[in-house]
């Protein structure tokens, strides 16, 4: 017998992460910024987007990156409020999106006529936090109808975010949610993060929300 | 939930590394697993051991390393490919 053992010491991620530095320096080259939205499936990641398209379509040019396992329907929800380009990543049961997929999807828009690309990841607390894909920053969404728990159930998700959407606030009145107590919970494990709250459905809150997006299109970046 | 994905790049990994004997010499693939890598030890062992009895393995298991920590990377591959250990 010779058995031998070869060191290796070789992150797994690490093709992934190369990836992602692709995406970045793509981005960064033609000034554009990235938010990769995460959230659970129905917290109003969507909605948001299409609220998002909306109000600020006349003064900002948005592209979208879509991940779902199957359909195109959030790609074809999006893209009744933008002339620019919604690309839907379908994952075929993939539980995120890679790096390599929005390096893919970067190649059919237009970064030379883009101010801010959103990238909407497939809807799942779990997954999308351990892929890097080259975005500024990760916004988290959740919403009230959710318990308040969940940045405690979640905390590499909610660790990984710079920013937090607490959606559905509309809703308050009539669910039994604590938002300061969510909110304490959110800062448990991640004392940095920065919140919004926002119903997507009347547009309560959405001015700040809407303020963030200028700010990183105009820095190219997440302030 | 995405373990399988995460096996395959481990894989390869480990195939890149084996030397010229390939991935049917790997006896053993040893994997670093921190705690708050977002990975579940047991979902990433049985995958890899369903892909390491497959061509281009051969007789290959994995053993896994619990860490502190996200760390998430190949620690080593041991081979039998008749060449003396250094």
């Amino acid at each position: 017998m010779a058995v031998r053992t070869i060191d290796v010491r070789e992150r797994v991620m690490a093709k992934n992460d190369e990836l992602a530095a692709q995406v970045r320096s793509r981005l960064a080259a033609h000034q554009v910024a990235a938010l990769n939205l995460v959230s659970a499936p129905g917290s109003g990641k969507t909605l948001l987007l299409e609220r998002t398209l909306q109000r600020l379509g006349d003064e900002i040019r948005m592209a979208i990156v879509t991940g779902d396992v199957q359909t195109q329907n959030d790609a074809d929800r999006l893209a009744r409020y933008t002339t620019n380009l919604v690309q839907a990543v379908v994952t075929n049961g993939g539980c995120h999106l890679d790096a390599r997929q929005v390096l893919t999807a970067l190649d059919a828009i237009d970064l030379d006529h883009t101010d801010i690309v959103f990238v909407e990841n497939v809807g799942n607390l779990v997954c999308p936090a351990s892929w890097d894909l080259g975005e500024a920053a990760k916004v988290v969404i959740f919403s009230v109808t959710e318990g308040e728990d969940k940045p405690l159930k979640y905390p590499k998700m909610f660790r990984q975010a710079r920013y937090a959407v607490l959606n559905k606030i509309d809703l308050l009145p009539h669910v039994p949610f604590d938002r300061d107590l969510a909110v304490r919970h959110a800062r448990t494990v991640n004392p940095e993060l920065r919140f919004f709250f926002t119903s997507a459905l009347t547009g309560e809150g959405l001015d700040s929300w809407l303020d963030f997006v200028r700010e990183c299109a105009r820095a190219s970046s997440a302030p | 939930m995405h373990e399988l994905s995460l096996a395959s790049e481990i894989c390869r990994i480990a195939e890149t590394h084996a030397g010229p004997a390939g991935a049917a010499a790997i006896r053993e693939v040893a994997v670093d697993v921190g705690d708050t890598s977002g990975v579940e030890p047991e979902s990433l062992t049985f995958c890899l051991e369903v892909l390491l009895s497959q061509p281009p393995f051969a007789a290959a298991r994995p053993r896994l390393f619990r860490l502190s920590g996200d760390e998430l990377r190949v620690r080593y591959v041991e081979v039998d490919d008749g060449r003396p250990d250094h």
